[in-house]
């Protein structure tokens, strides 16, 4: 029995020494033992060098934005980060020189957004992309972004509104007032069948005599094989987020016949469908978008609580919907042959052994696939007031 | 009778699915997608290799009631025969252990763990599992009644919170080539589904066997639902670039993001594959060490727990010089071994030992 009880004692021991290893100091790695990179942007340089800037937040309150040689400090009012850029070779190549220019360790973990420069759009991102994919730290769900410009000058912005630059176009982007692209979900389309993508365009609005420099988020580059190919502006924008069904928010204006002025919608909720149809050689796609809206303005003299009226409003908002994603739909296949909308998925899914006989033509079957659009919407509420009181000669 | 403890057969049943689905959600569904594409997760349905082990197994333990399988070899083949073949399957026990090690190792070092050597964080393990494998049977299958719970709420964990993402349009075309497709990506699985041979060491040690067999196949079946689960929520969130990643299931983790607050949710994943990888080598490494001892007459077999632990170690060191190379030899040649060890093997014994049963009984009534 004794015996026994010594040898419990000595487990015990032996095991409570161990214990003393693991409240460890030994290889600690504390907050402020890291740079943690909040945004990061990629440029290319006049010599066809890459360029990784990361905008680094400061954690420890009590160091300021100090001057560094490769970047200027913050204006703005949060002041806690930095900017920081080291060129190189791949991506890689310029992390590890970025980290020699740091004091601490570069921590990726935490980096929400990726920005790239126009100028590296145009040449091709492959190679960036696979590297973020590789790595361990960055994550698939951050947000991605083209400049328009340097995405070093669009790191070096302090917005006022949010804490970083990071989080103002992260939550920009969020509101899917424009497109809100993971980098899941670029890999996916670079990746995918139609081998083009789109990512939302970051623009620097310039310093104003009131305002300080802002970014935000205006239009979306067009990408094919990995290249930046076009720009779609704002109102096409618009038209190819119908299309893929990434309509979120948004208010639509249009201008009935023989009104006289305008009428505003507020989107509540929209659905898209795509439907494919082959018949010989004869490629089409049926697009069919529903959408449920509310009056919000009305500056018309119709009177709006009257229910032919609201059928004349649904004409004119659907015929909206057709310009605008009709537009989208010229620029994509005439202009620049991009399967944007992610057409090629969808023929796929309802005719695999047709696409997997023509899949190396689809580059020549797109530009030729009639697209029919067909919008359907439902006026759903008028708002609070129905026949307006201060326009007085409504019908 | 080298082991005294007994375990019922729902703990069985448990032991069982913990010790073939951890590592099955971790390494194959990029290796199936290559093959099946979006149908993926027809795949694990095909459980064919998981069927015909199982049915060999309560066979042979028919015939032979409480021997395993290298216990019946003897029986059936003669001794030295039959102790050649035991060692056999001793030794390829041994391999798959290193085999199942490293995959454990190689993802702990490889996606948080990175300055940590392999050698300390699949050293660690072995020591823990050794620990528990000198506790005996019913140890391991009170590890596996208590960590079963905590894996599934973990899994679901994982599963729930990335439903918002999931895009459910992937899935589509369903079966545009036929089965073939997802029978070829069914494929590389069965070497999971055989390892269900681990039954056979542990049947024996069933107190209420007539439950036994109800138990397994509950517990086949929930190994093929969770791969099912597993396989389709990686194709609706990943589609096209499933094949990519060396760890599908580890982006589902890293893609959670429910109202910016519950993200970075990959601690939880590590956790499930810890404790599930726990469990499965606990369970292999007690069916390796119940095994030798058996095979050498031992009365006890606690002295070769820390030496085979040691072998153990060695294999997954062993195995493959990198990750690359083991994930090739796991979607080429481990394959076939497995299938032959514990596929073709316990069938040939099945098939001789009905026949010797048919010949004997004739011989004796003539």
């Amino acid at each position: 029995m004794d015996a026994t009880k010594r040898k419990a004692v000595f487990a015990l021991f032996f095991l409570s020494v161990h214990a003393l290893c693991l409240t460890g100091c030994w290889d600690r790695t504390e907050v402020n033992d890291l740079a943690i990179i909040t945004a990061a942007g990629l440029d290319l340089t006049e010599d066809q060098q890459l360029e990784l800037s990361v905008k680094i937040y400061l954690t420890s309150s009590s160091s300021t934005p100090q001057m560094g040689g490769f970047s200027s400090p913050n204006s703005g009012g949060a002041g806690l980060s930095v900017v920081r850029s080291a060129t190189g070779l791949t991506v890689a190549d310029a992390a590890s020189k970025l980290q020699q220019l740091i004091s601490r360790k570069v921590f990726w973990g935490q980096d929400e957004v990726f920005i790239f420069g126009e100028r590296l759009s145009r040449q091709g991102f492959v190679e960036p992309i696979e590297f973020l994919m590789r790595h361990p730290g960055p994550r698939e769900r951050s947000n991605v972004f083209v400049s328009k410009g340097m995405a070093k000058d669009v790191l070096q912005l302090a917005p006022p509104i949010e804490r970083s630059i990071a989080d103002s176009l992260r939550k920009m982007a969020k509101l899917q007032t424009g497109l809100n692209i993971t980098m899941k979900e670029l890999a996916q389309m670079m990746g995918g069948k139609a081998k083009a993508a789109v990512l939302p365009m970051v623009e620097i609005k310039p310093r104003e005599a009131s305002q300080d420099a802002f970014a935000f988020i205006n239009g979306s580059a067009v990408l094919k094989n990995g290249k930046m190919v076009g720009r779609m502006n704002k109102v096409a924008t618009r038209g190819l987020m119908w299309l893929r069904d990434e309509i979120e928010y948004g208010t639509v204006t249009v201008s009935p016949e023989n009104a006289g002025g305008n009428v505003s919608f507020q989107l509540r909720r929209s659905h898209t469908k795509l439907v494919p149809h082959i018949r010989g050689d004869d490629w089409s796609i049926e697009v069919r978008v529903e959408t449920w809206d509310d009056i919000v303005e009305n500056a018309t003299d119709l009177d709006l609580s009257v229910p032919k009226h609201i059928e004349q409003l649904r004409t004119a908002l659907e015929a909206d919907i057709r310009q605008r994603t009709e537009m989208a739909l010229a620029q994509a296949q005439k202009e620049w042959n991009a399967d944007v909308f992610q057409f090629a998925d969808a023929f796929y899914r309802k005719y695999p052994k047709e696409w997997n006989r023509n899949k190396d033509r689809w580059d020549a079957i797109f530009p030729k696939v009639k697209v029919r659009v067909e919008a359907r919407s439902v006026i759903s509420r008028p708002g609070l007031i129905g026949k307006s009181p201060l326009i007085p000669n409504q019908r | 009778m080298v082991e005294k403890g007994r375990i019922s057969a729902f703990q069985m049943g448990r032991m069982i699915y913990l010790a073939i689905t951890p590592t099955a959600i971790l390494t194959t569904p990029a290796i199936t997608f290559k093959f099946a594409k979006q149908d993926m997760w027809i795949s694990p349905i095909w459980a064919f290799c998981g069927l015909i082990t199982l049915y060999a197994v309560f066979r042979l333990h028919a015939i032979y009631p409480g021997r395993n399988i290298v216990q019946a070899c003897e029986a059936v083949i003669g001794r030295l025969p039959g102790k050649l073949l035991g060692a056999l399957f001793l030794l390829y026990y041994l391999y798959l252990i290193g085999i199942i090690l490293r995959e454990y190792g190689e993802f702990v070092v490889g996606s948080f763990l990175f300055t940590t050597p392999l050698i300390v964080v699949s050293g660690s393990m072995v020591l823990v599992c050794a620990i528990a494998v000198r506790g005996g049977v019913e140890i391991v299958g009170r590890f596996a009644e208590l960590l079963l719970p905590a894996f599934v709420t973990l899994f679901l964990f994982i599963i729930i919170p990335i439903i918002p993402d999931l895009r459910v349009p992937n899935m589509f075309p369903i079966m545009a080539n036929g089965i073939t497709p997802s029978l070829a990506g069914a494929f590389v699985l069965q070497t999971w589904f055989s390892e269900l041979i681990s039954a056979s060491f542990l049947l024996p040690l069933v107190a209420d066997q007539k439950k036994a067999k109800t138990s397994v196949l509950i517990a086949l079946l929930m190994i093929v639902l969770t791969l099912v689960v597993a396989n389709l929520a990686t194709l609706m969130l990943l589609g096209d670039i499933t094949g990519g990643y060396t760890y599908p299931f580890l982006i589902l983790a890293r893609y959670i993001n429910l109202a910016e607050f519950f993200t970075h949710l990959e601690a939880i994943f590590m956790a499930i594959w810890v404790l599930g990888a726990f469990v499965k080598i606990c369970v292999f490494f007690y069916v390796t060490v119940l095994g030798a001892a058996q095979w050498m007459n031992l009365s006890d077999y606690r002295p070769i727990v820390f030496p085979i632990g040691l072998l153990v170690t060695l294999s997954s060191m062993w195995v493959a010089p990198d990750l690359q190379k083991l994930t090739f030899s796991i979607s080429t040649s481990v394959t076939f071994s497995a299938m032959t060890m514990f596929v073709i093997v316990p069938m040939l014994l099945l098939c001789l030992a009905w026949v010797q049963k048919r010949w004997r009984g004739t011989a004796a009534k003539g």
